[in-house]
């Protein structure tokens, strides 16, 4: 069967994780990309460190706690610091104005929100709500692929995802799926598992099922 | 669970990979189950022997339907193209799956000890029991191993895609008629000839096979597609056990074995009962029977030489002295002149009565070989064959008497299995009450005597009959009607009509009735030199073993 890698030169590449610059996972451990600034049970909003430095969108992030809490970037977003002060546009390119006017970039910042799949207990992956939201001000890493794993081995993932009404599922699943294949070394079968839990969890509802497999491969 | 294979691992409780659960069904309609994604439809043929694992019993059952499924419309009018390999595997099982039918023949309950036997089905297994592949012991519980100490066990193939031996209950296959059923050219005579090696084997019943067209005394023909072969007759595997009696001895010689014996036969020998049934064959209308009984009135025996001496116009004038209708009686003489045209119809026998001779071998157990050599006609068969089982009955249900009367064991006498070919010449509804064959398929089990019919259109065959026949060895059949014949008498035949009618047309057989526990399909076993020497025929062989196998057999007999 045709895996994901042996196509390279597709408009989607760029959610591959490994077209990606990403760094290793001794790095990921290390460097975080956000600090949460805003928390609930079921998602949390985490400030990136550097500006257009938020993870991809369908990545799995951990923020550091006790007990680590596990979610899913689904939304990444870049804004003003003041509320009430939108950017303008200046007709010129990111370089030009890097070199003409800096300070516009320390007014802006990128944020990601990411929507909480469960926490690890020890080692242990718990595919269930955290009993306590992330804290505020705490570090969000990048997954391990081990914790990915860990995470994916079940369908429960896929689960969270649809039941959550305000984000664009579809697309979504098609992202994490594309994260998740590639931490299971791209295994055929793990695709094939994944899409017949699919094809459950949507109700055998074929036209979406199809469209979300085709994307997931192309 | 556990202990059980998932997903094509064969399990270490020495049972076969799972190929599916069971989703639903019903006792009378067969259950169904959901084949696991895994497993390739192509593999689940018709009359494959699988074994459902419920809480209690194991079920052994066949395969008799597989069914392509969707649970949804919209996959089937979308179907995924080519190049989605990947959206067929996820649909593989789930949008869209497979249903195979499985008919339980017998259940066998897990806490039963070696000697218990399966039982018939009485219930069914619970929803999500596991299906899987019936192994080669499962196989040897059911349908026994050959070589036990009783010789009950004969086999005679193997399950479809299994390596292990169906066998044949040899006794109780003696002990009832049994049918051969086949299109022509599918291996009826092959499936008869092992049936035959089997029963002389281990001696279960002494035969007496009519031969018509010289198939099993000595050497037969394999097709072979476009080379022809020959292959051993019962007279090379068994030698002075078989004899062979010939009605065309020149033919017989020219086929390179001297008949141990020649068959004649008189006139006197043949009663109205013996020209009744060729009623068909010589085109009589009914009141020249009649005209028979009043000649045989008079002249008793000698009625039929009486008959045929007279000359044309003579006739009318016998039919006035005894007080015939002379229109029938003068028909029937024209008929009955064909008679005459026979070589081995002769006025006076030279050696002695051919049916004492046949009575004597069958007696000491020597099976008799009847061959017809060129004498293919049917109306030679039906009157030979007709007259020799007449007077062979009357002289079993003599000796069956006088068993009942002594009860000393040394008068019972031999289980004697009758081979007719083109069987339904004879038991056709309207022959089988005027033929002896028709009583004897009826009657003669308590008189020791049943019938092997080898036949290619069981349709034509009495209803009455075929309901008494007890094993049915079938290949393949494709008219519906001969397909309902077959099946008559045997209880939820729905399933097994899809797999008759789906056997291969060469070397497969499904097997139903008294001398299996369940039905099966079989893929029939060689006819080879493995099987000569495992008959004891030792031509074959090198001179060393045939050396060690005599001196092993003479051990076996006289003792170290």
């Amino acid at each position: 069967m045709e895996t994901i890698k042996e196509r390279e030169q597709s408009p989607l590449s760029r959610f591959r994780s490994e077209a990606l610059p990403l760094p290793d996972d001794t790095e990921v451990e290390r460097t975080h990309v956000g600090e949460v600034v805003e928390s609930s049970t079921t998602e949390l909003i985490a400030q990136a460190r550097e500006l257009h430095g938020a993870p991809s969108f369908g990545q799995f992030v951990r923020v550091e706690a006790d007990m680590p809490v596990v979610g899913i970037v689904f939304n990444v977003f870049t804004h003003s610091i003041e509320p009430n002060r939108r950017p303008t546009a200046y007709g010129k390119t990111e370089e030009e104005l890097r070199l003409e006017q800096p300070q516009i970039f320390e007014l802006l910042r990128t944020e990601f929100q990411a929507l909480v799949i469960g926490y690890l207990d020890g080692d242990e992956a718990v595919q269930i709500l955290p009993p306590q939201p992330a804290r505020i001000h705490s570090f969000a890493y990048l997954c391990s692929d081990e914790h990915v794993r860990a995470f994916t081995r079940s369908d429960d993932y896929l689960r969270s995802i649809l039941n959550t009404s305000k984000i664009p599922t579809d697309e979504l699943v098609i992202a994490v799926l594309r994260h998740t294949v590639r931490a299971h070394a791209h295994a055929p079968s793990y695709l094939v598992q994944m899409g017949k839990e699919l094809s459950r969890l949507l109700s055998d509802d074929y036209d979406r099922l199809s469209s979300i497999i085709r994307r997931v491969v192309n | 669970m556990a202990k059980y294979a998932r997903n094509g691992v064969p399990a270490a409780g020495g049972r076969g990979k799972q190929i599916g659960v069971i989703t639903k069904g019903s006792l009378v309609e067969g259950l169904e189950m959901k084949l696991d994604p895994e497993q390739n439809v192509e593999d689940m043929k018709a009359g494959k022997f699988v074994v459902i694992e419920g809480d209690k019993n194991d079920f052994f059952s066949m395969v008799t339907d597989m069914r392509l499924d969707a649970n949804n419309q919209e996959v089937l009018l979308h179907p995924p193209g080519q190049e989605d390999a990947l959206l067929r595997q996820v649909l593989a099982g789930t949008s869209t799956y497979n249903i195979v039918s499985l008919r339980p023949m017998l259940m066998m309950p897990k806490d039963a000890g070696a000697d218990e036997g399966p039982r018939p089905v009485k219930a069914i297994p619970s929803h999500f029991s596991e299906v899987q592949e019936a192994m080669a012991d499962d196989v040897a519980k059911i349908f026994g191993c050959e070589g036990d100490a009783e010789g009950r066990y004969f086999s005679i193939g193997n399950p479809l895609d299994m390596d292990t031996q169906v066998c044949l209950d040899m006794i109780r296959f003696a002990e009832r008629s049994n049918g051969i059923f086949g299109k022509t050219g599918t291996g009826k005579s092959f499936l008869t000839r092992l049936a035959l090696c089997g029963l002389i084997h281990y001696d279960k019943a002494v035969n007496l096979i009519f031969d018509m067209h010289n198939e099993y005394g000595f050497k037969a023909m394999k097709e072979n597609g476009s080379s022809t072969t020959f292959v051993k007759g019962l007279k090379q595997l068994f030698g002075e056990r078989v004899a062979i009696f010939s009605l065309d001895p020149q033919s017989t010689r020219a086929r390179g074995v001297q008949p141990d014996h020649e068959v004649y036969i008189s006139y006197d020998q043949i009663t109205v009962e013996d020209i009744a049934p060729l009623q068909d064959e010589l085109k009589l209308n009914p009141t020249a029977v009649e005209s028979a009984y009043l000649v045989y009135a008079i002249y008793k025996e000698r009625w039929l030489s009486t008959l045929l001496k007279l000359e044309g116009p003579d006739v009318e004038e016998f039919a006035r002295e005894i007080g015939a209708h002379a229109g029938s009686l003068v028909a029937l003489h024209r008929k009955l002149k064909r008679l005459e045209n026979f070589p081995f119809m002769v006025s006076k026998l030279r050696d002695g009565d051919v049916v004492d001779r046949i009575m004597e071998y069958l007696d000491k157990g020597i099976n008799v070989v009847l061959e017809f050599g060129q004498q293919t006609s049917m109306l030679c068969y039906l009157l030979v064959a007709n007259i020799i089982a007449r007077r062979i009955h009357e002289m079993y249900v003599k000796k069956s008497e006088r068993f009942y009367a002594t009860q000393r064991p040394e008068d019972q006498p031999r289980q004697l299995m009758i081979t007719i070919e083109e069987a339904h010449k004879f038991l056709n509804p309207m022959a089988a009450k005027q033929t002896i064959f028709g009583t004897i398929a009826r009657e003669m089990r308590k008189y020791y005597v049943s019938l092997l019919v080898v036949d290619q259109r069981p349709s034509s065959i009495d209803d009455e009959v075929l309901s008494q026949i007890g094993t049915r060895i079938t290949a393949l059949l494709n008219d519906e009607k001969d397909i309902q014949a077959v099946l008559t008498g045997v209880s939820g035949t729905e399933g097994l009509r899809s797999v008759l009618a789906s056997l291969d047309s060469k070397q497969q057989a499904l097997i139903i009735g008294h001398a299996v526990p369940m039905p099966v399909v079989i893929k029939t076993r060689d006819y080879d030199a493995e099987f000569y020497s495992a008959m004891g025929c030792m031509d074959d062989l090198p001179a060393e073993e045939r050396r060690e196998k005599v001196e092993r057999d003479v051990a076996a007999l006289f003792g170290e």
